[in-house]
This record gives structure tokens, sequence and C-alpha cells, in this order.
């Protein structure tokens, strides 16, 4: 049982040896190869090898830290662009704002100067008036503007801005004054057809805007039209524009056409109108109040 | 005190609805907040007080509004007179009733006063619209909620306070004497 024990050990340590001198061998080789390649500051095959197999290598990880820092940099330069949006979305909400405003006061101006132009141009002695207050029941339709008396306003005085008539005033006080405006149902005002010179009356007709009644249905009316005063009653001055035909209705029945007309003026957006302070509603004002002194 | 200091509210609801209200969208409507006051003056106030106050009330609104003086006035004080029995004779002057009265009664009063014109002065009001009218009501309804919480709250604070200074001076003398 000992003998082939000893044996194994023998040849064991014969591997053992053999494998030994093979990598000393080895070792030794090499390190006289690369000694050789070296020598005389060559860069010698061996280097060129193992540069070869190191390159793509290193080309990989290059690569990957390349890759790397450029993915740390995007992340980074993200979260500051995500600051930085925030903080342009911010900007762009206050210069929104200002735009609105810009816009606003642009268009105000526009207004105005449309309204000054309006009054320069104009012959009757002009009175700007500001509305400060708009019927509180959908009934009527009356406004309340800053001048009365005081500013030489009267009862039944015309109102009217660069677009048209506006309506009249039906009450002062002495700093503000009550006007209906022409769009009011009860309002009613002598209107011809500029083109054709066809007469009618004009009434308010609420959102509808106007209808021009008392129009024979051989008159020439058209979509299109335009409609203004016709300057009869002293009222108000002819020519005023007071709208456009919107539609032209014929019925079977009756003798007059249904004519709805679009006013000129833009009654939800008043802001400021003119009163006419001529002396011709003073006098009629006058005779008036003369003559129901006269009935007392 | 008190009617002075639901005056100068009126005063001030009547002023925002002449102004602050035409800038909201059609389909928001303006709310007749004096007339949501004058139900709750109806409710609340005495006949004398109540009644001076619907007359305030009616005069700020022919002021600002219509064309012919002393309708809103007539309008207001019968709202009033009507509102103030029914809450004093009936089973109306439980709160659940107090909202739905103020829509019944607006309901009813523009019924009325298209009615009154129709007649005395034809032609002077724009065509009668039922979705028009219905809308308004429903949108006075909605309003009338917050309005009472607060014209209840207000009107609380005054009388205590007041009930407060009356005791206070009441027991001002020698108690012990």
């Amino acid at each position: 049982m000992l003998r082939p024990k000893n044996n194994d050990r023998k040849k064991v340590a014969r591997f053992r040896f053999t494998r030994l001198f093979l990598l000393s061998f080895l070792f030794v080789a090499l390190f006289l190869a690369l000694l050789s390649s070296t020598a005389g500051s060559r860069f010698g095959v061996f280097h060129q090898m193992t540069l070869e197999a190191l390159g793509p290598v290193q080309t990989v990880f290059t690569r990957i830290s390349i890759n790397t820092i450029r993915l740390k940099d995007k992340y980074i330069t993200l979260w500051n662009l995500q600051e930085e949006i925030d903080q342009l979305r911010h900007e762009l909400d206050i210069y929104h704002a200002k735009l609105d405003e810009y816009r606003e006061a642009y268009s105000r101006n526009r207004f105005l100067e449309a309204e000054l132009a309006f009054k320069k141009n104009e012959t009757f002695p002009a009175l700007m008036a500001r509305v400060v207050g708009k019927d509180p029941s959908f009934w009527f339709k009356t406004l309340i503007v800053d001048r009365g008396e005081n500013d030489g306003v009267v009862t039944g005085m015309v109102a009217r801005n660069s677009r048209g008539v506006v309506g009249q005033v039906v009450q002062v006080s002495d700093n503000y004054s009550k006007i209906l405006l022409a769009n009011a149902p009860s309002s009613a005002i002598d209107a011809i057809v500029q083109k054709s010179r066809v007469r009618g009356i004009l009434k308010g007709a609420d959102r509808q805007g106007y209808i021009l009644q008392y129009v024979l249905k051989n008159a020439d009316v058209q979509e299109g039209d335009v409609i203004v005063t016709a300057g009869i009653g002293g009222v108000f001055p002819q020519g005023i524009t007071l709208g456009t035909v919107s539609k032209v209705r014929s019925k079977r029945r009756g003798m007059f056409l249904e004519i709805e007309v679009q006013p000129a003026v833009d009654f939800g957006r008043l802001e400021f109108l003119f009163i006419n302070l001529s002396e011709e509603q003073l006098v009629i004002d006058g005779l008036n109040r003369t003559s129901s002194a006269a009935g007392e | 005190m008190v009617v002075l200091s639901f005056f100068l509210l009126g005063f001030i609801l009547i002023a925002i609805q002449t102004t602050f209200f035409h800038y909201f969208p059609h389909w928001l409507g303006r709310p007749d907040l004096s007339f949501i006051l004058l139900v709750f003056s109806g409710y609340k106030f005495g006949w004398l007080p109540g009644l001076l106050l619907a007359f305030l009330l009616g005069w700020l609104m022919d002021v600002t509004s219509g064309v012919f003086p002393g309708t809103y006035l007539l309008l207001v004080l019968t709202v009033f007179s009507i509102v103030k029995f029914l809450s004093q004779n009936s089973s109306v002057r439980e709160n659940v009733f107090q909202i739905p009265l103020v829509g019944v009664s607006y309901f009813s009063v523009q019924c009325f006063f298209y009615l009154f014109f129709s007649i005395t002065q034809p032609g002077t009001l724009p065509p009668w619209s039922w979705s028009k009218i219905v809308q308004e009501t429903l949108i006075l309804l909605v309003a009338s909620i917050p309005c009472f919480v607060f014209f209840n709250w207000m009107y609380e604070k005054i009388t205590t306070r007041r009930l407060a200074s009356r005791r206070l001076k009441r027991s001002g003398g020698n108690r012990f004497r």
C-alpha cells in the first residue's frame, strides 16, 4: 500500500519541477526579448503589439468615460436648463403681461386719437364725457356720464362719438347726466338710407340693434346700405351715421319692409362720448320750459 | 343706525351693479343685489325702518336706472310690503323659504314690471324673453345665498353691538343704591 503512494509523490515533484523550469524559461525569454526590443530606445514589435492590444481596450474605456461624462454633463445641463426654463417662463409671463398693457395702451391711444380727430373736425361744440355707470336693470338702456348742468348740459342734448349717434340726454343733475341709448326700445330717430335717400324711423331693438320702420316694400334698400340721420325735427343734424343694414325682409302681408340695422356704435364698449352743446338744444329746452310754465 | 348701515350697503351694492358687474360676461349675468337686500329687509326689519330702507333703495334705483322716475320707488315699496306681510303671517318666515322667496318674488316683479310698462308705456321695453328672465332669476338665486349670509352677519353684528351698548348704559348707575 505504501509503494504506490511514494511513486505518486515522485511524479508530482517531477511535474512541479518541469512546470517551474518552463515558466522560468518563458520569463527569461520574455525578459530578454523585451530587453532586446527596448534596446536603443526603440519602440519594438512587442511594444507595438502591446499597444495594439491595449488600444481597443483604451478606446472602449475612453468612450465609456466620455459618454459617462457627457451623460453627467447633459444631466447637469438639463437640471440647469429646467431652472432656466422656469426663469424664462416667468420672464415670458411678465413680458406677456407687459405686452397686454402696451396693446391696451396702444388701442386706447388709437381710440383717443380717433375721438380727438373727430372732436377737431366736428363743427358742433363737443363736450367730452366719461361713462361712469350703466343701467343695472336689463329692461332699460341708459348710461350715466360725468357731465351735468354745470358743464352746460341740458335734457335733450345729443350724445355722439366718432362712430355715430350714441343717444340723448334724458336726465341731468349738477355734475352728472343720464343718457338714453339710441338702441333702447323707447328711442326713435328719423333716418334715411344714404344711398337711395329712402326715409324711415329707426327704432331701438335692444340686442338686435335697430329696426328701420315704415319703409315701403318698393323702396330700394339692400344689405350693407348705410343709414344716417335725416335731420328732421332739429334734434339730430343731418348725415350722422347710425348703422348699416344687416337684413332686409319682405313679408307677404303688410306694406312695409322689415329692416334690421347693425349699429355703428358699439354700445357695449362705450367709455367716452361727446355731448353736442350747440345752442339749438338750449333754445328748444328754453321753449319747452316757457310753454310748460305758461301751461301751469 | 341699522337702517343707515344697510342704506350705505345698498348704496355700495348699486354702485357695484352699475359699474363692476358690466364687465362680467353675459352668461354670468348681473344679479340684482339691491333686490336681495330688499327681500332681506322684508324678513328682518320692522315695518317702519324697513319701509324707510326700501324707500331709499327705490330712490337709488330710480336715479341709476330707467327713464321714468318713481317707477322703482313704487315697485320696491310694494315688494317690501308683500314680503313683510308674507314673512309675518305665513310659514314663509322660516329660514328654508328665504332663498326661494327671493327667486319667486324677483320673477313675479319682472312679470309685473313688464306688464305695467306694456300697458302704460307700450314699446318702451325690449320684448319679453323667458330664457333671459329665467337665467337672471337663477343667477339671483345663486347670488342670494352668500348675500343672505353676509347680510345676516352684518345685521347680527350691528344689533348685538347696539344691545350691548344699551345694557352698558342701563347698568351705568349705582346698582347698590
